[in-house]
């Protein structure tokens, strides 16, 4: 329970009913998509409008209470993970698309907008928003700012923070800031700050009004499901593509397990196979046409087992059901998982998952593999059971030991799922002392009272409760399903 | 004025912990970027030179910052790669000075900016510290990105010494076609037609009546959307046939001629002679409003009308019509006393990475 003196400080920015302080009514925001972990945040505020978030900030910042905002609380890195006695900034309700201006390509929304509901909204311009995380039904633009959310289309045109023109933010201080601008070049002028504010996880403060840029819609998607009966010949294929010239919109890759989630929960119609690759042209309709010939090609000469091509848009579909709807299938086959989202340079790709094969038979835990092939991306998801004894400290060292390896090879921890409170301690893997020093000084020049997702990213820090076992807060209280 | 030229990081760690104010320059390729820093050690990183890492199968690229463009983009070519951004001069810039000053050219319309292809760094801060930001993999969201953040920052809150890019493959053919209105707004409507289409140009720009070498001469010439397309030899010709038609549906566009496709034609700023020569960051709709102010001046509007390239004998009038407009601009050459110009930056995040990379303010 907060402190009397807090509640009423909010109390005058909120109504009753946008101030959530009884047990039953924190329990949803008590743990993101880290299902693993969990708080009780001290209250819950739904802001309708940017001035109460303002607001809210200020006071917090005036009585250095920690805050995190929170989107749709799917972060897999337990980003959205309240503070413990800290405040939730609820912005679900700023789900405003402020404008959408065809002639120039962008949009203006409220950051707790969903990521679809921007395609949705730009469709009839022919135009659409490219970051696609497979959350993208559910998740929000605020969210994808802060983990430079990625998808499988992420390859060519980019990630969040390629798509994001300009911003208008509040600062943890409380000082309200804009940068950017209409113009595609974005920044254009002058450090460029909204690459800065993008991927903060939540450190900076709170994105308000953030302006993103369009795409045309592709005239022509081709699309080949390619099977082979040893996973490292599918990651073959995907240096044999790249060697081509060819830039493929996407390229994935998932494994036996993965595969037989997915058949499992939507009925993909998957070939039975040791690994299955996703490639998808995207573009001109002539050149793609053009391209995909080229492409099938050395899909042949691949030596994969069976070749589809997706006939029709209905086709193309199914074998995206099957890829997106993987990570929730993957939580049919077991009560537990977590998810990893290393980085490996494409080339050791191959190296990455025999290594990653044979942890999981040290640690005797199922592994699915399902990833971003194209840019070397790993989402491993370590199957376990949590009502076991010790199966979650199991599942958490071989976690371990899949970013240890993807550091050893090269890459990064976290390609776009982010650091949060999960990967916090591994943060020193990957950046020297003093580079942790500088993003810590960075952090407090913004935020003295540190109180902005307080216990995230940096190593340290008091940890919410470990849970044994449990599904989504939204999930066990009926709001969202794994489908 | 003094100048150094460090050879490796170390050098240049003890000359920036010796110095008071340290200015750095690439190849001096943009000289008003070094206005305002007398008294300052400037510092050259020419010496700082060369390709350190270049994988054609993982779309990465590792240089020193001192390294010339053309070095990089020679070494790119070889493999059939290229900097999607578009270094704006190829020739003069070092890859710092691209990226300290995020210049881009008109082939940045099809895949972005510096900023999209920035993988990670190493730097020298105003505290004399040598470390990295950002990684080495196309993907990568561990920690701050303060590499996205070196763009565009003019060397005023750390050094770069090492930079790491994605990059892409190329594509062997190339046509450009030039499309004539007698307004810009007509010339407008065109670029918000392709906006909506799913036409895959290489590069857009728009040249002005009498400014570009095919207008020049002409009176009363029109205004010529020039447009690239990028392919390979099977389809291009299909593809710009299309496109042609698509252009010309109706009657607005007077004229279409092929060009023939060169480095000069896409060289936005190949024919801007000025004293000063400036870049704005201009969302299309504010094309007209800002033209008529400037339209005395030699200008280009590249990247779908997203960047203005201006030159000018007279940097006040400039300040004044950006100012009127709500726009900021960047002047590249002409002595002047800030290379910022028109509407001043919110700066309320930088100040923060400033107090963190270069306290004591050495950074010039
Ligand atoms: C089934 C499933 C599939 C997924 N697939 C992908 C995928 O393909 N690619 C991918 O990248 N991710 C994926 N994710 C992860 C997740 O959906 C993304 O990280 C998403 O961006 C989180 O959005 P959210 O609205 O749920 O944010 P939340 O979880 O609510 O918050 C995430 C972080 O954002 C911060 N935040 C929220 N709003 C703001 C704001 N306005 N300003 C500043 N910070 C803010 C929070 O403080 C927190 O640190 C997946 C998750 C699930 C459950």
């Amino acid at each position: 329970m907060m402190n009397r003196g807090i509640l009423q400080a909010l109390q005058k920015i909120y109504p009753a009913d946008r101030l959530l302080t009884r047990d039953v009514e924190l329990l949803p925001y008590e743990s993101d998509a880290l299902t693993a972990f969990n708080a009780k945040p001290g209250a819950v505020v739904l802001p309708v409008n940017e001035e109460e978030i303002i607001d809210t900030v200020r006071l917090c910042h005036q009585l250095a209470l920690p805050f995190v905002a929170r989107g749709s609380g799917t972060s897999l890195s337990g980003g959205s993970l309240p503070i413990p006695e800290g405040l939730t900034i609820g912005l679900n309700r700023l789900n405003r698309i402020k404008k959408i201006d065809p002639l120039q390509r962008i949009a203006v929304v409220e950051p707790g907008v969903i990521n679809l509901h921007i395609t949705e909204a730009a469709q009839p311009y022919g135009l659409y928003y490219a970051p696609d995380p497979s959350s993208q039904s559910i998740c929000t633009i605020g969210g994808n700012i802060a983990f430079n959310s990625g998808g499988a289309h992420c390859l060519k045109y980019g990630m969040t923070s390629n798509h994001v023109l300009a911003m208008k933010v509040v600062l943890a201080d409380g000082t309200v800031t804009r940068f950017g601008g209409e113009s595609v070049d974005g920044v254009g002028i002058g450090p460029d700050l909204v690459g800065l504010f993008v991927g903060s996880e939540g450190l900076f403060g709170i994105a308000l009004e953030i302006t993103v840029r369009l795409m045309p819609q592709p005239e022509l998607y081709q699309t080949v499901l390619a099977a082979y009966d040893d996973l490292g010949r599918a990651g073959d294929a995907v240096s044999m593509v790249v060697a081509s010239g060819l830039l493929p919109g996407a390229m994935e890759i998932m494994d036996r397990l993965a595969i037989k989630a997915a058949e499992a929960s939507v009925s993909a119609g998957y070939p039975d196979a040791e690994a299955l690759l996703i490639v998808e042209l995207e573009g001109e309709a002539l050149q793609v046409e053009a391209e995909f010939e080229q492409l099938l090609g050395i899909i042949e000469k691949s030596s994969a087992i069976e070749v589809r091509v997706a006939q029709n848009e209905e086709e193309r579909t199914r074998i995206w059901k099957g890829r997106k709807g993987a990570f929730s299938a993957v939580g049919r086959l077991s009560p537990d998982y977590i998810v990893q989202d290393g980085v490996v340079p494409r080339s050791r790709l191959g190296e990455a998952l025999v290594e990653i094969g044979a942890l999981k038979d040290k640690y005797q835990l199922d592994v699915a593999n399902v990833f971003h092939a194209g840019d070397g991306n790993l989402h491993p998801l370590i199957l376990y059971d949590g009502r076991e004894a010790g199966a979650l400290e199991r599942a958490e060292a071989l976690a371990g030991e899949i970013l240890a390896l993807c550091i050893s090879l090269g890459g990064s921890i976290t390609g776009e799922h982010g650091i949060g409170m999960e990967k916090r301690d591994y943060l020193p893997a990957m950046f020297s002392e003093e580079e942790i020093d500088i993003m810590e000084g960075l952090r407090r020049a913004i935020d003295p009272n540190e109180i902005a997702n307080r216990g995230k990213m940096f190593p340290g820090g008091e940890a919410p409760a470990l849970s044994q076992h449990g599904v989504h807060p939204l999930e066990r209280a009926g709001l969202i399903s794994r489908e | 004025m003094t100048m150094y030229a460090p050879r490796s990081v170390t050098e240049l760690q003890a000359l920036v912990l010796d110095s008071e104010r340290i200015h750095v320059i690439g190849n001096g390729s943009k000289p008003a970027l070094h206005c305002a820093v007398n008294g300052a050690a400037i510092v050259d990183l020419s010496g700082m030179s060369g390709i350190i890492e270049y994988q054609p199968a993982e779309y990465t690229a590792t240089v020193r910052a001192g390294a010339p463009v053309r070095e990089l983009s020679a070494a790119l070519r070889e493999k059939g790669q290229y900097l999607p951004f578009d270094p704006l001069l190829p020739e003069a810039a070092t890859i710092g000075g691209t990226v300290a000053s995020n210049l881009s050219g008109s082939r940045r319309f099809r895949y972005g900016g510096v900023r999209d292809f920035i993988l990670g760094a190493q730097v020298v801060d105003g505290e004399g510290r040598a470390f990295g930001v950002g990684g080495k993999v196309v993907k990568n969201s561990a920690g701050f990105d303060l590499s996205k953040f070196l763009v565009g920052s003019m060397g005023k809150y750390a050094i770069m010494t090492e930079l790491t890019f994605k990059v892409f493959p190329d594509v062997p053919r190339f046509r450009s076609l030039g499309f004539h209105y007698e307004e810009l707004e007509e010339a407008l409507s065109a670029i918000y037609f392709i906006n909506q289409s799913a036409y895959e140009l290489d590069a857009l720009d728009l040249a002005p009546p009498s400014v570009h070498p095919i207008n020049r001469g002409k009176k009363n010439g029109n205004w010529m959307l020039l447009a690239r397309l990028a392919g390979f030899d099977d389809t291009l010709p299909r593809r710009v046939e299309r496109f042609t038609a698509a252009m010309t549906r109706d009657t607005a566009t007077i004229r279409v001629e092929e060009l023939h496709d060169s480095a000069a034609l896409w060289n936005p700023l190949a024919d801007l002679t000025g004293e000063f020569l400036v870049k704005v960051v201009i969302p299309p709709k504010q094309l007209p409003a800002f033209d008529a102010l400037i339209a005395h001046n030699r200008r280009r509007y590249s990247v779908g009308g997203n960047i203005a390239w201006a030159a000018t004998d007279d940097i006040a009038q400039l300040d004044t019509a950006l100012t009127s407009c709500g726009l900021t601009g960047l002047c590249l050459s002409g002595a002047v006393d800030s290379a910022l110009i028109g509407v001043p930056i919110d700066n309320a995040l930088a100040e923060r990475v400033k107090q963190v990379l270069d306290p004591l303010g050495k950074l010039v």
